[in-house]
């Protein structure tokens, strides 16, 4: 219990710090930190379902296109709100629409395994992807402009840092709840061996549907916040293969067996690209490459893997 | 009535590219149950290389398809060696993909640095004849392209169907385990699948880049496209691969025709989702090593 008090101090802490970091950095490295907040963002809710019950998403940036839709025809019926309450609206609308379609590809999507599962997302990814760019409502291949709702007072960027943060923040803490619950138990069971689970009389299609609503509805809202941080979206930017596959690389970079896995992955991949590659943009792509390869042939669990194994290695001695 | 047939005729031609170019990622998927995401990056190599042949060497590209095809099966084999292997070795099915996914990136960047990212394409003097058969007309070069990948796709199913090499990566795809107790050398059966199943997709690049224009970023269609013929014929078997491909063919033809251009991919990949939806293992595919 105590050590329990101990991780969620820590955790405020950690996170008011980041809060801080705003008021004193640059513009750029501000913005830095927000790409970093909402690909771990992302990179968690992916997690949320492939973590939990090992059914990897290829095409989870169909969440994040409809969040960002969402929150973007949304705010056209409320162009006179508040701003504070048209941020609202339109994070509810990705949460609530993300949520929705979830729950109607759920059932048929989830009978999948494996690799089945796997192609099916792409595949549902791909077809709104190019349903958005075919249809005009969407804007057409022109797409759709997000108004400003950063207040006149504060920096853009600082802005959406602390509500990327914040966001970041509430899915971690979801994502903890579920590890301790009968839901985050019966999903590891799934992960493990899902007929075995279900002849033991976890309800598998509940808990598989749960989460996959979950990750979805989660993702959604957070790209309502990437479209709003945009300004400008098409079904290019937000259908985007590079987004799904960026949330598996960042969780298998930082390590598929714990939360922070994700985190962690997200930090590293976006700042080595952002920090490190940002001289080297022509060989951005295969220095990338170089990585991944690296990740998953030198370290198979991750950055969080190889902490763990050292741990384990020095309380031997 | 004729602009039907011509749609037609259209969708078969251009499904019969669709169809070589999907063979070697079935051959894969099939036989290793890895989803190679290098897949495209063959194909855009083969019609890279054979733009050089072309332009540099004034070799004509079906020429350049034999010494191609060893370049390519060269490459595939140590790629599949050096880091899909070990990859494959892990047990964890998203490793084996990350991997060729980090392979591809490297070479799109490799491929955009040589030849940067503009839209290039091979147009020998043959290219712009089109033969007339009643009121149907015929592009020579499509005519040419299909018939080499139908030739391209007999030659490796009699292969896998009659050679001793052949039977034993058919027994690898069945049972691993199985295999190896009789014997065979697993890794290098999988080390000369992904090796063919290269050599087969450049193959298929120079044929593509012959009719179609090309970027290194185009990789990506190929590869989906590759998935969807894989998953509407079935996983791991040549036939599934001919079937799936002729029909996307004329699918996407057909849309393009009469709902038009704008609706070919997503019907394309609504086709891919109602497959997996409705019969997960493709209409001819049996439901072995994939689905587990």
């Amino acid at each position: 219990m105590a050590r329990r008090i101990t991780i969620l101090l820590l955790a405020v802490l950690l996170i008011a710090a980041l809060a801080t970091l705003p008021f004193f950095l640059k513009a750029f490295y501000v913005r830095v930190g927000l790409s970093i907040f909402l690909s771990a963002g992302f990179a968690v809710c992916w997690w949320l379902l492939a973590g939990f019950t090992s059914y990897y998403s290829f095409g989870h940036t169909a969440f994040v296109g409809i969040g960002a839709f969402a929150a973007a025809l949304a705010l056209r019926a409320v162009p006179e709100a508040a701003p504070a309450l048209q941020l609202a609206w339109a994070l509810g609308a990705g949460l609530v629409v993300a949520g929705g379609i979830a729950m109607i590809i759920a059932w048929p999507i989830l009978r999948l395994r494996g690799h089945y599962f796997t192609i099916a997302m792409l595949a549902v990814a791909l077809v709104l992807g190019e349903a958005v760019a075919a249809f005009p409502i969407f804007g057409g291949s022109t797409g759709l402009a997000l108004p400003n709702l950063a207040p006149m007072s504060v920096r853009v960027e600082a802005f959406f840092y602390w509500i990327a943060l914040a966001l970041l923040a509430v899915v971690l803490a979801i994502a903890w709840a579920i590890s301790r619950s009968r839901l985050g138990y019966g999903l590891a069971a799934i992960r493990e061996d899902e007929d075995a689970a279900q002849m033991l009389g976890v309800p598998t299609t509940r808990f598989k549907v749960v989460a996959f609503v979950l990750s979805g509805a989660l993702t959604g809202s957070i790209g309502a916040v990437y479209a709003l941080n945009l300004g400008y979206i098409t079904s290019d930017s937000v259908f985007r293969g590079s987004l799904s596959l960026e949330m598996i690389v960042n969780s298998l970079v930082g390590g598929m067996g714990s939360i922070l896995g994700p985190v962690i992955g997200a930090a590293v991949m976006t700042g080595v690209t952002k920090l490190v590659l940002a001289d080297l943009l022509e060989y951005h792509l295969a220095i990338t490459g170089i990585l991944i390869i690296a990740v998953v042939l030198l370290a198979p669990d991750g950055i969080v893997g190889l902490w763990r194994r050292r741990r384990a290695r020095e309380a031997e001695r | 009535m004729t602009a039907l047939v011509q749609t037609l005729v259209n969708g078969l031609l251009y499904g019969g590219i669709l169809s070589i170019a999907a063979v070697g990622f079935s051959l894969i998927f099939g036989v290793m149950s890895v989803i190679n995401l290098t897949h495209g990056i063959f194909v855009i190599g083969g019609a890279y290389g054979a733009l050089m042949a072309w332009s540099v060497l004034g070799i004509d590209p079906l020429l350049s398809i034999p010494p191609l095809m060893l370049v390519a099966f060269a490459l595939g084999w140590g790629c599949q060696r050096l880091v899909i292997q070990p990859a494959v070795e892990r047990g964890n099915p998203v490793a084996a993909l990350l991997v060729t996914f980090g392979f591809t990136l490297i070479a799109v960047n490799l491929l955009t640095v040589t030849f940067s990212s503009s839209v290039r394409s091979i147009s020998p003097s043959y290219s712009f004849i089109n033969l007339r058969v009643g009121d149907i007309s015929i592009d020579l070069v499509r005519l040419v392209a299909f018939a080499c990948g139908l030739a391209l796709i007999a030659i490796l199913g009699s292969f896998l169907r009659f050679s001793r090499w052949g039977r034993v990566i058919r027994a690898t795809a069945l049972s691993e385990l199985g295999a190896r107790l009789c014997g065979v050398d697993a890794r290098a059966v999988y080390a000369l699948t992904f090796a063919v199943a290269s050599a087969f997709a450049a193959a298929s690049g120079v044929l593509i880049g012959m009719m179609l224009p090309f970027t290194p970023a185009e990789e990506v269609t190929w590869t989906v496209y590759a998935f969807i013929v894989v998953t509407l014929g079935g996983v791991g078997s040549l036939g599934g691969a001919m079937l799936g491909g002729l029909l996307l063919g004329l699918v996407s033809t057909l849309t393009q025709t009469y709902l038009g251009a704008v609706y070919t991919n997503m019907v394309m990949f609504l086709i891919l989702l109602a497959t997996l939806l409705v019969r997960p293992n493709g209409i001819l595919g049996s439901a072995f090593k994939a689905s587990r």
